[in-house]
């Protein structure tokens, strides 16, 4: 498909912190690093993974480009508009361009409103069209994530659903309002096999259809292969590696990409020897350091280098971005 | 039905009821529901024939009635079923009237004090910081007070309460045991993702406390004003034994304190029973049905073989 | 001789619409020392297979007919003591988020501790102390977070304490159920390595139930794949992955996006798992299976032997299916 190279949505220099609470008599409250100095382009028109295990940050960052948290340093651009630190009606008017597909099918849907409530909303919200009008789009909107017949699912209430049909109606909810970018906090962790891979297709198809803008946060990276056409892997805040998403999965550069990979269940093979083999058997023991966050586990760090200075994002290739010194091209 | 009514809209409806049907069939389940809500069927019905004595007959007027051939306390007979007090006026019709009084008074209170326990408890939860701490140090500081004692004071002062009065009162001082809960509930359903998604999609702060806070939180406040209608009767009842109540009102407890000012204590057991069996029994009756309520609206309480 | 043989098992549950057939007619056999894996989605009643065996139903589960024999006896004609003492010593189960089964506010050498006493009475707290320090050898977790909280481990960490425990009285037979499901990929690894290890250096069987086809295919030596209630398709792993002949299987398999091998469109099952209160008379998959007959959906699914140790319930299979 054929779309220009713009960038419509840009993290430049991001760090978000979260304080913890001391736990009764422990250690004093500490921050949290939950993003480190992140920079990210986004181009329209593509699905953009975001990989990483838990802790990683990259739910932290979905939160910040729907503006459910602020960042403490840092900007966020849509548009080439700047929109940290929004309020009042543009934040509103925000809201109609930037949408976001939560994680859990179960927990996303106001278990008192119906299926037709919960979908006109957000046109409800931002006073778009009148009643007929609405029902139309919203009818429309039901069609096109596969809840046919509308009128069927449209005075049902979630828990007569399963988990696939909630998180249709959850992509519905995002997608009624026509937005041009969709943050899809890992639509599919909570579903079954079957239902993951309609919910994928039916978000290739709202690409297609709508030409939005999608980001994709998930943990699996056959997912974000099937997905994305970029892909960035994030490891406790930070970006290890960037650029297309073959090009990452099929070579990867950083050693935190390479264990991610060894670590996935090989489908009937029994391979016992690991194809890249840089996670340690067992962490080095912490001490101050500054250096790169994967230091405690890589297999291959160097002792001085690595635990004093952080490694930046270095272009090997053709937009392949790895954050290591090591890194061969 | 409007223009502006759609065929969805319309099969909306149709799901009110089934849900009210679903519900009933759980809370049918539960034997103390079925006994509750037996007793208020009674006591409602006794509420509603508070008017036929008086028709019926002047003498029967529960206050001003007076039977002109008796003038003392006399026990059941065919002219009154259960009696007649000091003065020879008809006990039944007053029983009668004293469940209607109840029932006013009880659940007047009780929707009182929960609109507003609601409405705080949302508020304080939702908005949080300062507002929270101000809202919820008011509500301690009215907990604190002794409600009764309070109450007796202000009878004091003023003279004679009026009965609408004493259920404003009554609701002043029961509201922060409601926005207490509905609070803690609201703070658990602030953070979950419905909630972050109605802010996503651009719903401010009023629209997200109404149109998805509250209709989670109604549930509770219904099963919540169950248990005030027991602690509004209750109040009333005490006070106008201690002789603070509305003089012009006939409630169970003035009746009490009729009996027990005309030193008839142990003297008319007719008399005296039927108005505190009464009060214990509606009292008893609303809590059952607030338990039964309670399996129907959360889920998770229903017993198992129940699932669906 | 198998360790455990399970014939013709049905379980069912009463619930307010209705009886719920969750298994239908399960039989498979597990010999000491091997492993075997139930894969399905969320209502195939893979969970309900592992509580059966445990004799661990709710008040509303009955098993309605079948035997399950473990040891040479039948663990149906048992009676709850005599259950009581056959859990944990010789099969203990791993639950689903297991994790959160420990008790925060007690440590974690204490928790494992009490489950050997209590099973072994005449074990003092003394020999059971050494023996969660071996235990702890033997899963992986450092010997200095012994007498740590709960909260003061990781998730990984917290598992393999889950581990120890189900291993503390030396059983022949663990089920796991969705053991990794919570945790990251690199922990899961891990944990499944342990698993593995200690499976071969035991010689202790294990029934692996998940939902997550690919963590099976590298655990288990036998695969049970379960849809509706029923085992559809059974045999060792190679045969099940590398040449699956239900319809069920090969369409679950091509529902997985995969990150080597060609990047294919993936197609989901279409429709959706029958109810079972009021499950069909012929095959249950038939109303999605693209190879359905007029037969399927008439005619209860027979046991088809492909192979001496690779069966399937299904009518077109060995004609129409595969080579």
């Amino acid at each position: 498909m054929e779309h220009v190279e713009e960038t419509i949505l840009e993290f430049d220099g991001i760090v978000k912190k979260y304080k913890t609470r001391a736990f009764l008599f422990g250690a004093r409250g500490q921050d949290v690093v939950a993003l480190n100095e992140i920079n990210i382009k986004i181009t329209r028109g593509e699905i953009f993974g975001l990989v990483g295990e838990s802790g990683s940050g990259k739910t932290t960052a979905g939160r910040l480009i729907v503006r459910l948290e602020e960042p403490e340093r840092g900007k966020i651009y849509l548009d080439g508009n700047e929109i940290t630190g929004l309020k009042g009606k543009i934040s509103k008017d925000y809201s109609r361009k930037v949408q976001m597909i939560f994680q859990d099918p179960y927990q996303s849907l106001n278990p008192q409103l119906s299926v037709y409530d919960t979908i006109s909303e957000p046109l409800i919200i931002h006073k778009i069209g009148n009643g007929k009008a609405r029902e139309n789009v919203v009818l429309q909107t039901m069609k096109s994530v596969g809840l046919s017949p509308p009128h069927d699912f449209a005075h049902r209430f979630p828990h007569q659903l399963s988990g696939g049909q909630r998180q249709r109606i959850a992509i519905a909810r995002a997608m009624v309002l026509n937005p041009e970018f969709v943050v899809a906090d890992e639509p599919t962790s909570m579903l079954d096999a079957s239902m993951s891979a309609q919910i994928f297709n039916i978000l290739l198809d709202m690409r297609k259809q709508f030409n939005v803008t999608i980001l994709f946060i998930t943990h699996s990276l056959a997912a974000a292969r099937y997905l994305c056409e970029r892909i960035a892997v994030m490891y406790r805040g930070n970006l290890m590696e960037t650029g297309p998403a073959d090009d990452v999965l099929k070579n990867p550069k950083h050693p935190y990409t390479q264990a991610l990979i060894d670590a996935l269940p090989k489908f009937g093979n029994s391979r016992d020897v690991n194809r890249y083999d840089t996670l340690l058997r067992s962490e080095r023991v912490p001490s101050e350091h500054i250096g790169c966050p994967f230091f405690l586990r890589c297999s291959c760090a160097d002792q001085i280098k690595c635990s004093h200075e952080k490694p930046p994002l270095m272009r090997l290739g053709d937009s392949h971005s790895v954050a290591c010194f090591y890194a061969e091209p | 039905m409007t223009t502006a009514d759609t065929g969805i809209e319309l099969s909306e409806r149709l799901q009110w009821m089934n849900r009210l049907i679903e519900g009933w069939s759980i809370y049918k389940k539960n034997l103390l529901g079925k006994i509750g809500i037996i007793l208020l069927v009674l006591f409602a019905l006794m509420a509603l024939c508070s008017f036929i004595p008086p028709l019926l007959d002047p003498m029967y007027q529960p206050m001003a009635g007076v039977d002109p051939e008796i003038s003392t306390a006399t026990g059941p007979s065919t002219r009154h079923w259960l009696g007649t007090d000091f003065m020879g006026r008809d006990i039944l019709s007053q029983l009668l009237t004293g469940a209607r009084i109840a029932f006013m008074v009880g659940v007047s209170a009780a929707f009182m004090s929960v609109f507003l326990g609601t409405a705080i408890g949302m508020i304080a939860g939702y908005v949080g910081k300062f507002m929270d701490t101000l809202l919820m140090r008011l509500a301690d500081m009215i907990m604190v007070m002794p409600a009764l004692l309070v109450l007796l004071m202000l009878a004091a002062l003023f003279g004679q309460l009026s009965i609408w009065f004493i259920v404003f009162f009554i609701a002043l001082f029961r509201w922060p045991g409601v926005s207490r809960v509905i609070r803690a509930q609201t703070l658990s359903l602030k953070h979950r993702p419905f909630i972050e998604a109605a802010k996503v999609a651009g719903a401010s702060n009023l629209r997200i406390i109404f149109r998805h806070i509250m209709p989670n939180v109604l549930p509770l406040s219904f099963l919540y004003m169950t248990f005030q209608v027991t602690s509004a009767i209750i109040i009333e009842a005490a006070l106008a034994f201690l002789g603070f109540g509305d003089p012009g009102t006939v409630s169970w407890g003035m009746m009490l304190q009729w009996v027990w000012k005309t030193g008839h204590m142990f003297r008319a057991p007719y008399w005296l029973l039927p108005p505190g069996i009464c009060i214990s029994l509606i009292t008893l009756s609303f809590y059952m049905l607030g338990r039964a309520m309670d399996e129907v609206l959360d889920p998770r309480l229903r017993k198992e073989g129940e699932t669906d | 001789m198998a360790l455990l043989v399970v014939d013709n098992l049905s379980v069912g549950y009463q619930g307010q619409k209705g009886y719920l057939q969750a298994l239908e007619g399960i039989s498979f056999s597990l010999e000491a020392g091997k492993s075997l894996g139930f894969v399905g989605e969320s209502g195939c009643g893979k969970t309900t297979l592992g509580m059966a065996v445990m004799r661990l139903m709710p008040s509303n589960g009955f098993i309605r007919n079948g035997r399950i024999i473990f040891d040479g006896e039948d663990l149906l004609e048992k009676t709850d003591e005599e259950m009581r003492r056959i859990r944990w010593q010789k099969i203990a189960m791993i639950f689903q988020s297991a994790m959160n089964a420990l008790n925060p506010v007690h440590r974690v050498c204490n928790q494992i501790v009490e489950a050997i006493v209590t099973h072994s009475p005449l074990i003092d707290k003394k020999e059971a102390y050494e023996q969660v320090r071996d235990l702890f050898q033997l899963v992986g977790l450092p010997e200095n977070r012994i007498r740590d909280y709960p909260h003061q481990y990781s998730g990984g960490m917290k598992q393999r304490a889950i581990i120890a425990m189900a291993l503390a009285c030396n059983p022949q037979l663990i089920i796991a159920d969705e053991p990794t499901t919570a945790l990251d990929v690199i922990v899961q690894d891990q944990i499944l390595d342990e698993i593995k290890n200690i499976q071969t250096e035991l010689n202790i069987s294990v029934i692996y139930i998940s939902h997550d086809i690919s963590i099976v295919a590298d655990v288990c030596h036998h695969i049970g794949v379960m849809y509706a209630g029923q085992l559809v398709e059974y045999g060792a792993r190679e045969e099940v992955f590398n040449n699956p002949m239900h319809p069920y299987t090969r369409a679950l398999l091509s529902s997985y996006p995969t990150l080597t091998g060609e990047k294919s469109h993936l197609m989901p099952i279409p429709g959706e798992a029958p109810n079972l209160i009021n499950p069909p008379s012929g095959c249950r998959f038939s109303d999605r299976c693209a190879e359905a007959r007029e037969t399927c959906r008439r005619n209860h699914s027979v046991w088809l032997e492909l192979a001496p140790t690779h069966k399937v319930l299904c009518h077109q299979c060995g004609k129409n299916c595969g080579q």
